[in-house]
Protein backbone atom coordinates (compact mmCIF):
# COMPACT_ATOMS: atom_id res chain seq x y z
CA UNK A 1 0.00 0.00 0.00
CA UNK A 2 1.48 3.73 -0.82
CA UNK A 3 0.97 5.57 2.43
CA UNK A 4 2.59 8.75 0.55
CA UNK A 5 -0.48 8.55 -1.82
CA UNK A 6 -2.72 7.80 1.15
CA UNK A 7 -1.03 11.15 2.46
CA UNK A 8 -1.00 13.07 -0.56
CA UNK A 9 -4.86 12.65 -1.07
CA UNK A 10 -5.42 13.71 2.51
CA UNK A 11 -3.49 16.84 2.08
CA UNK A 12 -4.65 17.85 -1.40
CA UNK A 13 -8.62 17.49 -0.05
CA UNK A 14 -7.71 19.07 3.09
CA UNK A 15 -5.96 22.18 0.88
CA UNK A 16 -8.86 22.46 -1.30
CA UNK A 17 -11.69 22.45 1.34
CA UNK A 18 -9.98 25.17 3.21
CA UNK A 19 -10.36 27.55 -0.58
CA UNK A 20 -13.52 26.45 -1.07
CA UNK A 21 -14.63 27.28 2.18
CA UNK A 22 -12.81 30.37 2.08
CA UNK A 23 -14.26 31.34 -1.04
CA UNK A 24 -17.79 30.78 0.35
CA UNK A 25 -18.64 27.65 -1.67
CA UNK A 26 -20.77 24.87 0.05
CA UNK A 27 -19.86 21.03 0.69
CA UNK A 28 -22.79 18.95 0.15
CA UNK A 29 -22.71 15.38 0.27
CA UNK A 30 -25.27 13.62 -2.04
CA UNK A 31 -26.35 9.81 -2.50
CA UNK A 32 -24.77 7.38 -4.43
CA UNK A 33 -27.43 5.01 -4.91
CA UNK A 34 -30.20 6.43 -6.52
CA UNK A 35 -33.40 5.35 -7.55
CA UNK A 36 -33.31 7.41 -10.74
CA UNK A 37 -30.44 9.10 -13.28
CA UNK A 38 -30.39 11.39 -15.68
CA UNK A 39 -29.62 9.51 -18.93
CA UNK A 40 -26.53 9.97 -20.68
CA UNK A 41 -26.61 7.41 -23.52
CA UNK A 42 -22.56 7.30 -23.45
CA UNK A 43 -22.25 6.28 -19.62
CA UNK A 44 -22.87 2.63 -18.77
CA UNK A 45 -24.74 2.30 -15.70
CA UNK A 46 -24.39 0.33 -12.31
CA UNK A 47 -27.54 -1.19 -10.78
CA UNK A 48 -28.42 -3.28 -7.82
CA UNK A 49 -31.11 -4.39 -6.30
CA UNK A 50 -33.13 -2.67 -2.39
CA UNK A 51 -34.71 -5.53 -1.50
CA UNK A 52 -37.85 -4.93 1.01
CA UNK A 53 -40.66 -6.57 2.47
CA UNK A 54 -42.12 -3.10 3.44
CA UNK A 55 -42.13 -1.02 0.67
CA UNK A 56 -41.56 -3.47 -2.58
CA UNK A 57 -38.44 -4.19 -3.47
CA UNK A 58 -36.46 -2.37 -6.88
CA UNK A 59 -33.81 -1.48 -9.09
CA UNK A 60 -31.05 1.10 -7.76
CA UNK A 61 -28.40 2.69 -9.55
CA UNK A 62 -25.04 4.00 -8.21
CA UNK A 63 -24.44 7.67 -10.09
CA UNK A 64 -22.55 8.38 -12.61
CA UNK A 65 -21.74 11.99 -11.35
CA UNK A 66 -23.70 14.15 -8.67
CA UNK A 67 -25.05 16.77 -11.30
CA UNK A 68 -28.32 16.77 -10.50
CA UNK A 69 -28.31 16.62 -7.07
CA UNK A 70 -26.51 19.52 -6.83
CA UNK A 71 -28.40 21.43 -9.49
CA UNK A 72 -31.26 21.11 -6.91
CA UNK A 73 -29.60 22.11 -3.88
CA UNK A 74 -28.66 25.16 -5.94
CA UNK A 75 -31.84 25.74 -7.36
CA UNK A 76 -33.14 25.34 -3.67
CA UNK A 77 -30.30 27.47 -2.09
CA UNK A 78 -28.73 29.63 -4.69
CA UNK A 79 -25.39 29.22 -3.54
CA UNK A 80 -22.03 28.14 -4.84
CA UNK A 81 -21.48 24.42 -4.11
CA UNK A 82 -18.80 22.16 -4.54
CA UNK A 83 -18.81 18.38 -3.98
CA UNK A 84 -15.66 15.19 -3.84
CA UNK A 85 -17.88 12.82 -5.26
CA UNK A 86 -17.45 8.94 -5.72
CA UNK A 87 -18.91 8.29 -9.37
CA UNK A 88 -19.43 4.54 -11.43
CA UNK A 89 -18.70 4.34 -14.83
CA UNK A 90 -19.74 0.65 -16.27
CA UNK A 91 -17.81 -0.90 -19.14
CA UNK A 92 -14.98 2.01 -18.07
CA UNK A 93 -11.80 0.13 -19.26
CA UNK A 94 -9.20 -0.16 -15.77
CA UNK A 95 -6.01 1.67 -17.42
CA UNK A 96 -3.69 4.32 -16.45
CA UNK A 97 -6.24 7.00 -16.39
CA UNK A 98 -9.43 5.22 -15.85
CA UNK A 99 -11.14 2.95 -13.06
CA UNK A 100 -14.74 2.60 -13.00
CA UNK A 101 -14.97 3.58 -9.68
CA UNK A 102 -13.26 6.85 -9.03
CA UNK A 103 -13.41 10.76 -7.19
CA UNK A 104 -14.49 13.62 -8.98
CA UNK A 105 -14.28 17.32 -7.90
CA UNK A 106 -17.81 18.83 -8.72
CA UNK A 107 -17.91 22.58 -8.68
CA UNK A 108 -20.69 25.31 -9.30
CA UNK A 109 -20.07 28.92 -8.90
CA UNK A 110 -23.55 30.91 -9.19
CA UNK A 111 -23.33 34.10 -10.79
CA UNK A 112 -20.30 32.80 -12.86
CA UNK A 113 -19.78 32.15 -16.20
CA UNK A 114 -17.41 29.83 -18.28
CA UNK A 115 -14.23 32.27 -18.64
CA UNK A 116 -14.79 33.24 -14.46
CA UNK A 117 -14.34 29.95 -14.43
CA UNK A 118 -10.92 29.50 -16.05
CA UNK A 119 -9.65 32.06 -13.62
CA UNK A 120 -11.44 30.08 -10.36
CA UNK A 121 -9.99 26.61 -11.61
CA UNK A 122 -6.80 28.62 -11.96
CA UNK A 123 -6.78 29.80 -8.34
CA UNK A 124 -7.90 26.93 -7.10
CA UNK A 125 -5.26 24.91 -7.90
CA UNK A 126 -2.48 27.30 -7.44
CA UNK A 127 -4.11 27.86 -4.36
CA UNK A 128 -4.13 23.88 -2.94
CA UNK A 129 -1.07 22.15 -4.97
CA UNK A 130 0.87 19.39 -3.54
CA UNK A 131 4.41 19.86 -2.91
CA UNK A 132 6.59 19.37 -5.85
CA UNK A 133 4.02 19.87 -8.28
CA UNK A 134 5.86 20.18 -12.34
CA UNK A 135 5.87 23.83 -12.98
CA UNK A 136 3.86 22.43 -16.39
CA UNK A 137 0.86 21.49 -14.92
CA UNK A 138 0.60 24.65 -12.60
CA UNK A 139 -1.19 27.89 -13.72
CA UNK A 140 -1.64 30.45 -15.32
CA UNK A 141 -3.36 27.51 -18.37
CA UNK A 142 -2.98 28.43 -22.01
CA UNK A 143 -6.32 29.35 -23.81
CA UNK A 144 -6.73 28.02 -27.31
CA UNK A 145 -10.07 27.94 -28.90
CA UNK A 146 -11.20 24.71 -30.77
CA UNK A 147 -11.39 26.53 -33.91
CA UNK A 148 -7.55 27.75 -33.53
CA UNK A 149 -6.89 24.06 -32.81
CA UNK A 150 -8.14 22.70 -35.96
CA UNK A 151 -6.63 25.62 -37.88
CA UNK A 152 -3.44 24.76 -36.31
CA UNK A 153 -3.25 20.81 -36.51
CA UNK A 154 -5.77 20.09 -38.94
CA UNK A 155 -4.85 22.73 -41.19
CA UNK A 156 -8.73 23.48 -42.03
CA UNK A 157 -11.20 26.52 -41.04
CA UNK A 158 -13.86 24.84 -38.54
CA UNK A 159 -16.45 27.99 -39.11
CA UNK A 160 -16.51 26.67 -42.89
CA UNK A 161 -16.72 23.29 -42.14
CA UNK A 162 -20.10 22.51 -40.89
CA UNK A 163 -21.81 20.47 -43.30
CA UNK A 164 -21.08 16.75 -43.01
CA UNK A 165 -19.90 16.27 -46.23
CA UNK A 166 -17.72 19.15 -45.87
CA UNK A 167 -16.05 17.51 -42.90
CA UNK A 168 -16.24 14.21 -44.26
CA UNK A 169 -13.58 15.64 -47.19
CA UNK A 170 -11.32 17.07 -44.17
CA UNK A 171 -10.73 13.83 -42.60
CA UNK A 172 -10.33 11.67 -46.02
CA UNK A 173 -8.03 14.71 -46.71
CA UNK A 174 -6.44 14.21 -43.43
CA UNK A 175 -5.55 10.49 -44.10
CA UNK A 176 -8.62 8.85 -42.10
CA UNK A 177 -10.19 5.32 -42.57
CA UNK A 178 -13.92 6.70 -42.26
CA UNK A 179 -16.61 3.53 -41.91
CA UNK A 180 -18.99 3.04 -45.54
CA UNK A 181 -22.03 3.61 -43.49
CA UNK A 182 -22.94 7.34 -42.74
CA UNK A 183 -21.97 8.78 -38.89
CA UNK A 184 -22.68 12.06 -37.36
CA UNK A 185 -20.63 15.24 -37.49
CA UNK A 186 -19.59 14.69 -34.23
CA UNK A 187 -18.50 11.35 -34.64
CA UNK A 188 -16.35 12.27 -37.86
CA UNK A 189 -15.26 14.84 -35.66
CA UNK A 190 -14.48 13.66 -32.53
CA UNK A 191 -11.79 10.81 -35.84
CA UNK A 192 -10.36 14.00 -36.32
CA UNK A 193 -9.56 15.84 -33.21
CA UNK A 194 -8.45 12.39 -31.53
CA UNK A 195 -6.42 11.46 -34.37
CA UNK A 196 -4.75 14.87 -35.56
CA UNK A 197 -5.24 17.58 -32.73
CA UNK A 198 -5.35 16.33 -29.42
CA UNK A 199 -2.03 13.97 -29.48
CA UNK A 200 -0.07 17.58 -31.10
CA UNK A 201 -1.76 20.27 -27.90
CA UNK A 202 0.77 21.67 -26.17
CA UNK A 203 2.33 20.92 -22.91
CA UNK A 204 4.26 22.90 -21.69
CA UNK A 205 1.46 24.24 -19.55
CA UNK A 206 -1.83 23.27 -18.91
CA UNK A 207 -4.24 23.96 -21.92
CA UNK A 208 -8.05 25.16 -21.66
CA UNK A 209 -9.74 24.22 -24.83
CA UNK A 210 -12.47 26.65 -25.61
CA UNK A 211 -15.53 26.73 -27.86
CA UNK A 212 -16.68 23.34 -28.66
CA UNK A 213 -18.32 22.53 -31.72
CA UNK A 214 -22.11 23.11 -31.21
CA UNK A 215 -23.08 19.61 -33.04
CA UNK A 216 -21.46 18.15 -29.41
CA UNK A 217 -25.07 18.12 -27.88
CA UNK A 218 -24.21 19.03 -23.97
CA UNK A 219 -25.48 20.96 -21.40
CA UNK A 220 -23.66 24.09 -22.05
CA UNK A 221 -24.77 27.03 -23.85
CA UNK A 222 -24.42 27.98 -27.41
CA UNK A 223 -21.81 31.23 -28.02
CA UNK A 224 -24.29 33.75 -29.51
CA UNK A 225 -24.15 33.79 -33.65
CA UNK A 226 -21.22 31.30 -33.84
CA UNK A 227 -21.69 27.54 -34.18
CA UNK A 228 -19.95 26.33 -30.98
CA UNK A 229 -20.73 26.01 -27.15
CA UNK A 230 -19.62 27.53 -24.11
CA UNK A 231 -17.63 24.72 -22.73
CA UNK A 232 -13.91 24.42 -22.26
CA UNK A 233 -12.00 21.30 -21.33
CA UNK A 234 -8.46 21.68 -19.43
CA UNK A 235 -5.67 19.26 -20.24
CA UNK A 236 -2.77 19.11 -18.40
CA UNK A 237 0.36 16.33 -19.06
CA UNK A 238 -1.62 15.48 -21.81
CA UNK A 239 -4.32 14.40 -19.60
CA UNK A 240 -7.73 15.43 -20.09
CA UNK A 241 -8.21 17.11 -16.44
CA UNK A 242 -11.46 18.86 -16.37
CA UNK A 243 -14.48 20.19 -18.11
CA UNK A 244 -16.82 23.06 -17.68
CA UNK A 245 -19.82 24.56 -19.11
CA UNK A 246 -21.90 27.93 -18.73
CA UNK A 247 -25.07 26.20 -17.49
CA UNK A 248 -27.65 25.65 -19.49
CA UNK A 249 -30.82 26.74 -17.58
CA UNK A 250 -33.39 27.25 -19.90
CA UNK A 251 -36.28 24.16 -18.99
CA UNK A 252 -37.38 23.94 -22.70
CA UNK A 253 -34.13 23.40 -23.84
CA UNK A 254 -33.06 21.03 -20.99
CA UNK A 255 -36.08 18.95 -21.16
CA UNK A 256 -35.71 18.62 -25.05
CA UNK A 257 -32.37 17.65 -24.35
CA UNK A 258 -32.76 14.79 -21.85
CA UNK A 259 -35.71 13.69 -24.05
CA UNK A 260 -33.57 13.21 -27.02
CA UNK A 261 -30.86 11.43 -24.81
CA UNK A 262 -33.31 9.54 -23.31
CA UNK A 263 -34.81 8.04 -27.07
CA UNK A 264 -30.78 7.57 -28.28
CA UNK A 265 -30.18 5.59 -24.64
CA UNK A 266 -33.16 3.41 -24.83
CA UNK A 267 -32.69 2.81 -28.77
CA UNK A 268 -29.44 1.67 -28.14
CA UNK A 269 -29.94 -0.16 -25.14
CA UNK A 270 -33.00 -2.19 -25.94
CA UNK A 271 -32.75 -5.94 -26.55
CA UNK A 272 -29.25 -5.56 -24.85
CA UNK A 273 -27.62 -6.43 -21.42
CA UNK A 274 -27.28 -2.66 -20.67
CA UNK A 275 -29.36 -0.60 -18.07
CA UNK A 276 -32.08 1.14 -19.25
CA UNK A 277 -31.90 3.31 -16.11
CA UNK A 278 -35.43 4.89 -14.88
CA UNK A 279 -36.22 8.60 -15.64
CA UNK A 280 -37.21 11.22 -13.29
CA UNK A 281 -39.28 13.48 -15.16
CA UNK A 282 -40.15 16.21 -11.61
CA UNK A 283 -36.51 17.18 -12.01
CA UNK A 284 -36.66 19.14 -14.73
CA UNK A 285 -38.78 21.52 -12.27
CA UNK A 286 -35.58 22.78 -10.88
CA UNK A 287 -34.76 24.75 -13.92
CA UNK A 288 -37.88 27.01 -13.13
CA UNK A 289 -35.39 28.99 -10.49
CA UNK A 290 -31.92 28.26 -11.57
CA UNK A 291 -29.53 30.63 -11.48
CA UNK A 292 -27.10 31.86 -13.61
CA UNK A 293 -23.50 29.44 -13.14
CA UNK A 294 -20.97 27.73 -14.44
CA UNK A 295 -19.90 24.09 -13.21
CA UNK A 296 -16.60 22.11 -13.74
CA UNK A 297 -16.16 18.32 -13.27
CA UNK A 298 -12.44 17.75 -12.19
CA UNK A 299 -11.07 14.33 -12.09
CA UNK A 300 -9.56 14.56 -8.32
CA UNK A 301 -7.67 10.75 -8.82
CA UNK A 302 -6.20 12.36 -12.31
CA UNK A 303 -4.96 15.49 -10.59
CA UNK A 304 -3.24 13.83 -7.63
CA UNK A 305 -1.35 11.31 -10.36
CA UNK A 306 -0.04 14.40 -11.98
CA UNK A 307 0.86 16.89 -9.21
CA UNK A 308 2.06 13.27 -7.00
CA UNK A 309 4.44 12.53 -9.86
CA UNK A 310 2.48 8.74 -11.00
CA UNK A 311 2.15 7.34 -14.22
CA UNK A 312 -0.90 5.59 -13.43
CA UNK A 313 -4.00 6.66 -11.17
CA UNK A 314 -3.71 2.47 -10.09
CA UNK A 315 -0.81 3.59 -8.28
CA UNK A 316 -2.55 5.78 -6.14
CA UNK A 317 -6.59 4.75 -5.78
CA UNK A 318 -6.55 2.91 -3.19
CA UNK A 319 -7.61 -0.77 -3.41
CA UNK A 320 -7.73 0.03 -7.26
CA UNK A 321 -9.87 -2.11 -9.21
CA UNK A 322 -6.26 -3.15 -11.11
CA UNK A 323 -5.18 -4.58 -7.95
CA UNK A 324 -7.50 -6.44 -7.18
CA UNK A 325 -7.96 -7.71 -10.14
CA UNK A 326 -4.40 -9.13 -10.38
CA UNK A 327 -4.72 -10.86 -6.89
CA UNK A 328 -7.14 -12.99 -8.57
CA UNK A 329 -10.35 -11.39 -6.46
CA UNK B 1 -12.84 -8.74 -38.76
CA UNK B 2 -12.88 -7.65 -35.24
CA UNK B 3 -14.08 -4.83 -33.76
CA UNK B 4 -11.75 -1.88 -32.74
CA UNK B 5 -13.19 -2.36 -29.12
CA UNK B 6 -11.85 -6.19 -28.79
CA UNK B 7 -7.90 -4.84 -30.20
CA UNK B 8 -5.97 -5.60 -26.87
CA UNK B 9 -2.03 -5.80 -26.18
CA UNK B 10 -0.42 -8.22 -28.33
CA UNK B 11 -3.78 -8.69 -31.10
CA UNK B 12 -2.00 -9.08 -34.36
CA UNK B 13 -4.08 -6.51 -37.07
CA UNK B 14 -3.36 -7.00 -40.89
CA UNK B 15 -3.25 -2.95 -42.09
CA UNK B 16 -2.77 -2.44 -45.32
CA UNK B 17 -1.12 -6.12 -46.32
CA UNK B 18 1.35 -5.37 -43.83
CA UNK B 19 0.86 -7.49 -40.01
CA UNK B 20 1.36 -5.33 -36.80
CA UNK B 21 0.80 -5.73 -33.47
CA UNK B 22 -1.06 -3.78 -31.11
CA UNK B 23 1.39 -2.64 -28.15
CA UNK B 24 -0.57 0.00 -26.46
CA UNK B 25 -4.47 0.32 -26.17
CA UNK B 26 -6.52 2.86 -24.69
CA UNK B 27 -9.74 3.66 -24.40
CA UNK B 28 -10.95 7.26 -24.48
CA UNK B 29 -14.68 8.93 -24.42
CA UNK B 30 -13.41 12.39 -25.91
CA UNK B 31 -15.98 14.42 -23.23
CA UNK B 32 -19.34 12.90 -23.15
CA UNK B 33 -18.95 11.43 -26.58
CA UNK B 34 -19.07 7.53 -27.24
CA UNK B 35 -16.06 5.27 -26.67
CA UNK B 36 -12.99 5.41 -28.94
CA UNK B 37 -9.77 3.19 -28.79
CA UNK B 38 -6.64 4.53 -28.95
CA UNK B 39 -3.82 2.22 -30.60
CA UNK B 40 0.00 1.61 -31.11
CA UNK B 41 0.79 -0.49 -33.53
CA UNK B 42 4.28 -1.80 -34.74
CA UNK B 43 5.49 -3.46 -37.46
CA UNK B 44 7.75 -6.51 -36.49
CA UNK B 45 9.51 -6.20 -39.83
CA UNK B 46 10.30 -2.37 -39.70
CA UNK B 47 9.63 -1.35 -36.48
CA UNK B 48 7.59 0.97 -37.76
CA UNK B 49 4.76 2.71 -35.28
CA UNK B 50 1.29 3.58 -36.00
CA UNK B 51 -0.74 5.78 -34.00
CA UNK B 52 -4.48 4.95 -34.70
CA UNK B 53 -7.83 6.12 -32.80
CA UNK B 54 -10.69 4.60 -34.06
CA UNK B 55 -14.13 4.05 -33.16
CA UNK B 56 -14.80 0.51 -30.79
CA UNK B 57 -17.50 -0.17 -33.24
CA UNK B 58 -15.13 0.40 -36.15
CA UNK B 59 -14.25 -3.22 -37.68
CA UNK B 60 -10.57 -4.21 -38.34
CA UNK B 61 -8.61 -6.76 -39.89
CA UNK B 62 -7.36 -8.96 -37.53
CA UNK B 63 -4.70 -12.08 -38.69
CA UNK B 64 -4.51 -15.56 -36.88
CA UNK B 65 -0.80 -16.30 -35.35
CA UNK B 66 0.67 -18.94 -33.79
CA UNK B 67 2.37 -19.45 -30.34
CA UNK B 68 5.69 -21.27 -30.33
CA UNK B 69 8.43 -21.81 -27.38
CA UNK B 70 11.71 -20.74 -28.66
CA UNK B 71 15.30 -20.60 -26.55
CA UNK B 72 16.47 -17.22 -26.49
CA UNK B 73 20.47 -17.66 -27.75
CA UNK B 74 22.20 -14.60 -27.95
CA UNK B 75 22.15 -11.45 -30.03
CA UNK B 76 24.62 -10.24 -32.75
CA UNK B 77 23.72 -6.33 -32.47
CA UNK B 78 20.92 -6.62 -35.00
CA UNK B 79 18.79 -10.19 -34.53
CA UNK B 80 18.04 -11.80 -31.77
CA UNK B 81 18.67 -15.63 -32.08
CA UNK B 82 16.42 -18.01 -31.25
CA UNK B 83 16.15 -21.70 -31.56
CA UNK B 84 12.29 -23.19 -31.58
CA UNK B 85 12.80 -26.04 -29.02
CA UNK B 86 10.23 -28.28 -31.31
CA UNK B 87 12.43 -28.33 -34.58
CA UNK B 88 15.43 -26.73 -33.16
CA UNK B 89 15.55 -24.72 -36.30
CA UNK B 90 16.79 -21.39 -35.81
CA UNK B 91 15.08 -17.99 -36.28
CA UNK B 92 16.14 -14.57 -36.43
CA UNK B 93 13.91 -11.24 -34.94
CA UNK B 94 15.13 -7.72 -35.72
CA UNK B 95 15.95 -5.86 -32.52
CA UNK B 96 15.26 -2.70 -33.28
CA UNK B 97 11.56 -3.78 -32.98
CA UNK B 98 12.05 -4.85 -29.27
CA UNK B 99 14.25 -2.31 -28.23
CA UNK B 100 14.84 -2.83 -24.61
CA UNK B 101 14.53 -6.74 -24.71
CA UNK B 102 17.85 -7.42 -25.05
CA UNK B 103 18.00 -6.09 -20.98
CA UNK B 104 14.97 -8.09 -20.10
CA UNK B 105 15.82 -11.67 -21.88
CA UNK B 106 17.99 -13.71 -20.35
CA UNK B 107 19.97 -16.28 -22.79
CA UNK B 108 19.33 -19.49 -22.15
CA UNK B 109 15.51 -18.62 -21.21
CA UNK B 110 12.42 -19.72 -23.56
CA UNK B 111 9.86 -17.57 -24.03
CA UNK B 112 6.55 -17.89 -26.36
CA UNK B 113 7.21 -16.36 -29.69
CA UNK B 114 4.20 -15.05 -31.88
CA UNK B 115 4.54 -16.36 -35.45
CA UNK B 116 2.39 -15.63 -38.29
CA UNK B 117 2.83 -17.32 -41.72
CA UNK B 118 6.47 -17.97 -40.30
CA UNK B 119 6.88 -14.67 -39.72
CA UNK B 120 7.67 -13.94 -36.25
CA UNK B 121 6.08 -11.04 -34.56
CA UNK B 122 5.88 -10.91 -31.14
CA UNK B 123 7.96 -12.21 -28.41
CA UNK B 124 6.39 -12.66 -24.65
CA UNK B 125 7.86 -11.97 -21.36
CA UNK B 126 6.51 -12.74 -18.42
CA UNK B 127 5.58 -9.09 -16.61
CA UNK B 128 7.46 -9.97 -13.66
CA UNK B 129 11.00 -11.44 -14.14
CA UNK B 130 14.14 -12.26 -11.03
CA UNK B 131 17.06 -10.79 -12.09
CA UNK B 132 19.99 -10.83 -10.04
CA UNK B 133 21.55 -7.56 -9.29
CA UNK B 134 25.41 -7.43 -11.27
CA UNK B 135 26.57 -4.08 -10.08
CA UNK B 136 25.37 -1.87 -7.52
CA UNK B 137 26.98 0.73 -5.03
CA UNK B 138 27.33 0.17 -1.63
CA UNK B 139 24.59 2.72 0.22
CA UNK B 140 26.02 5.48 1.89
CA UNK B 141 26.06 5.26 5.76
CA UNK B 142 23.96 7.41 7.78
CA UNK B 143 21.44 7.70 4.68
CA UNK B 144 18.31 6.73 6.40
CA UNK B 145 15.72 8.71 4.36
CA UNK B 146 12.63 6.82 3.30
CA UNK B 147 12.06 6.08 0.37
CA UNK B 148 15.51 6.74 -0.79
CA UNK B 149 16.59 4.27 -4.28
CA UNK B 150 19.46 4.42 -6.34
CA UNK B 151 19.94 2.68 -9.10
CA UNK B 152 21.57 -1.03 -9.48
CA UNK B 153 22.10 -3.25 -12.98
CA UNK B 154 20.56 -6.56 -13.60
CA UNK B 155 22.57 -9.52 -14.40
CA UNK B 156 20.73 -8.81 -18.42
CA UNK B 157 22.34 -5.24 -18.44
CA UNK B 158 19.08 -3.69 -17.59
CA UNK B 159 18.99 -0.51 -15.13
CA UNK B 160 16.34 -0.65 -12.39
CA UNK B 161 15.61 2.35 -9.31
CA UNK B 162 15.98 0.27 -6.14
CA UNK B 163 16.09 1.00 -2.79
CA UNK B 164 19.06 1.45 -1.21
CA UNK B 165 19.28 -1.64 0.77
CA UNK B 166 19.39 -3.78 -2.20
CA UNK B 167 23.16 -5.27 -2.58
CA UNK B 168 24.85 -6.49 -5.33
CA UNK B 169 24.31 -10.89 -5.75
CA UNK B 170 21.05 -9.82 -4.39
CA UNK B 171 17.82 -10.83 -6.48
CA UNK B 172 15.11 -8.69 -7.32
CA UNK B 173 11.35 -8.64 -8.93
CA UNK B 174 11.13 -6.21 -11.57
CA UNK B 175 8.14 -5.21 -13.84
CA UNK B 176 9.28 -5.82 -17.03
CA UNK B 177 6.87 -3.70 -18.43
CA UNK B 178 7.36 -0.46 -16.19
CA UNK B 179 11.12 -1.47 -15.75
CA UNK B 180 10.40 -0.89 -12.16
CA UNK B 181 11.60 -3.08 -9.16
CA UNK B 182 8.51 -4.72 -7.38
CA UNK B 183 10.34 -6.91 -4.48
CA UNK B 184 13.24 -8.42 -3.02
CA UNK B 185 13.46 -12.02 -3.59
CA UNK B 186 14.71 -13.94 -0.73
CA UNK B 187 16.91 -16.78 -1.68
Amino acid sequence: MNITAIEQRSTLMRNMRHWFSESDYLEVDTPLLSTHLIPEPTIANFATWYLSEFHGSRELYLVPSPEVFMKQIIAETGRSVYQFSHCFRNREQIGSHHNPEFTMLEYYTVGADEVDSIAITEELLAKTRLPDTPEHLLPPFRRMRMAEAISTFAGFDLDATQSINALRSEAIRLGLTLPDHPESWEETFNRIFLNCVEPELPQDKPLVLTEYPKQIDCLATQTPGRPYRRRWELYAGGVELANCYDEQRNRETVAAYYRDQYAQLSSERAYTAEVIPDIDQSFIDLFDHFPPCSGVALGFDRLLMLQGGYKTIGDLILFSFSAMMADGR
Amino acid sequence: MIKAGQIDKGTALLIKGQPFICVEREFVNPGKGSAFVRLKLKSPATGQVLRETMKTQDNAEDITVEDRDCQYLYNDGEHFHFMMTETYEQIEVPMSTFEDYQFIMKEGETYRVTFWEHQPLDIQVPTKVVYEVAEAEEAIKGDTVTGATKTVVTDTGLSVRVPIFIKQGERILVNTETKEYIERVNR
